[in-house]
């Protein structure tokens, strides 16, 4: 399980987070949300150690993340897997070593990425032909660098996946593909997934609980059906926007 | 108006003040980098690998470069030494091409090339890792980004500058005696007896000490600068442009710090 409480971050004089407390249960999907600049992916990284909290606290499995030491955070994030927003794919490396990247170093120093089976079971799963193993990222598509980071994301059977906004910059064809996969994998795997994103149809696609974040708090909480019938107007305004004309120049 | 005076004067020492406080900051993070580059130093079978990938992108694809600058260091040196020593024998020319070379030139003049060609790629690469989370993906994979990423750079620029440093003197010594010979009036002999009359000894130590610090800074000051990129495609290019700026800084302040080594050899 992972728990976070009462997280509070402050960046450049902005108040990020301002006290979230949430829980994450073990083989569920939890969907992070909420409109640009609210904290999302910044309480994602605090899950990895990538931010410390000026407050609060982060647990995974009972372990502190931010009290952790070198050892114990290795030990943490041997857990958890992070897919991130723009894929960040190692330019210099082959798509086959890329994935490899997600099982231990010891690992990769002793088979070849091209012949590891751990791999192309990797690669089979995001549903990519084997043959995209020895390109570089820079020979594939948006669509297929995210699968390709999913499928790094994947390959050490991790038991927590988080993604940051897995469907952003993708045409609609290619975030539905990239929906399917992440659903398929979490039944597939038994791993617990955290998604942060904005686009509401995801969200109600992916989660098994969504939480709604504004002004660095949580906003709303609930299964898909409760925040669908929440009467709180901030959740309504971010579900069902308006699209207001905008005022005429006038002289 | 002294009210506006007292103004200017406090704004000047907040200014400075700020300049300070980024100048320490920055001193205090490389200090947080070296210690813990000096650390991953004793885990070779964690980044010896990469350092054979980097040690040939930073040393035998400059030296092409490295070894026509110094081919024109040489030369320029000889004809220097001959229009200008015109009162002394000719055979001050090839002491004048080995002191020079040997000293100064070939060192920080493969330096200067290396910080252009080298550590302006390594600043961009690295920041350009940093904007796009690859960094940051790194970490969350588990591995070092100093073991992966700065130490295989430092170790190959601290190695691959001594031979690219021994060919830009052997080079430029034999440039200046093409010269010397071609448009001087000087033979083989008196180049060979000017180049052999030099205490070289010392100073051959000497431009190999140089080597390995001035390769050492220019990977390190990369890696370092790098990983302080912010921002965009516009980050980036201003991360390449402080890399060139920093290295070429460090490497002048080096070769002060290091020039009474040469007078400690000799």
């Amino acid at each position: 399980m992972i728990e976070i409480i009462g997280v509070k971050k402050n960046l450049n004089g902005n108040q990020v987070l301002d006290g979230v407390d949430l829980e994450i249960h073990e083989g569920t999907s939890l969907v992070i949300m909420g409109p640009s600049g609210t904290g999302k992916s910044v309480l994602l990284k605090h899950i990895v150690g990538l931010f410390d909290p000026d407050e609060g606290d982060i647990l995974v499995e009972g372990m502190s993340v931010p009290n952790a030491d070198a050892k114990q955070i290795h030990e943490i994030r041997s857990n958890i897997s992070y897919v991130f927003q723009n894929a960040a794919l190692f330019d210099s490396m082959t798509t086959a070593q890329n994935i490899q990247l997600g099982l231990p170093a010891e690992h990769c120093r002793k088979v070849d990425a091209r012949d590891d089976p751990a791999v192309a079971e990797a690669i089979r799963l995001v549903n990519m032909d084997e043959s995209v193993l020895r390109l570089l990222p820079a020979e594939l598509s948006g669509g297929m660098q995210k699968r390709v980071a999913i499928a790094r994301a994947i390959v050490g059977r991790q038991r927590y996946i988080l993604y940051d906004e897995p469907t952003t910059g993708l045409d609609p064809v290619n975030a539905n593909v990239i929906n399917r996969l992440i659903a398929r994998l979490k039944n597939e795997t038994g791993s617990t997934s955290v998604i942060v994103t904005h686009d509401v149809e995801s969200a109600f696609y992916l989660g098994d609980r969504i939480v709604l974040l504004a002004g660095g708090r949580v906003q709303a909480s609930g299964t898909p059906a409760e925040l669908r019938n929440s009467t709180d107007p901030v959740v309504q305004d971010f579900l069902h926007p308006k699209l207001e004309q905008e005022p005429e120049t006038v002289g | 108006m002294n009210g506006i005076t007292e103004s200017g004067v406090g704004a000047r020492i907040r200014r400075l003040g700020r300049v300070g406080l980024t100048a320490t900051s920055h001193v205090g993070r490389a200090g947080v980098l070296a210690a813990a580059t000096a650390q991953a130093l004793a885990r070779p079978w964690e980044w010896r690998r990469q350092a054979v990938v980097q040690a040939k992108a930073i040393g035998i694809d400059s030296l092409p470069l490295v070894l026509f600058v110094a081919c024109l260091s040489g030369s320029i040196l000889a004809q220097q030494a001959g229009y200008q020593f015109t009162d002394l024998p000719m055979w001050i020319v090839g002491q004048a091409v080995a002191a020079g070379m040997l000293t100064e030139l070939a060192p920080l003049l493969s330096a200067i090339i290396l910080a252009g060609r080298v550590g302006a790629g390594i600043g961009a690469e690295l920041g350009t890792m940093k904007v796009t989370d690859q960094i940051d993906a790194l970490r969350t994979l588990g591995r070092d980004p100093v073991v992966e990423l700065v130490v295989p750079r430092v170790v190959a620029g601290a190695i691959m500058m001594l031979p690219i440093v021994i060919f830009a003197n052997i080079v430029g010594i034999w440039a200046g005696w093409l010269t010397a010979i071609g448009l001087l009036p000087m033979s083989t002999e008196e180049y060979i007896y000017g180049v052999q009359a030099y205490n070289y000894a010392p100073a051959v130590i000497f431009t190999l000490i140089k080597a390995v610090f001035f390769g050492i800074t220019i990977t390190f000051t990369g890696c370092y600068v790098g990983f302080q990129a912010q921002g965009g495609a516009a980050g980036v290019g201003r991360t390449a442009t402080n890399t060139v700026v920093a290295i070429i800084v460090a490497l002048m302040v080096l070769d002060v710090v290091l020039a009474p080594i040469y007078k400690a050899v000799s």
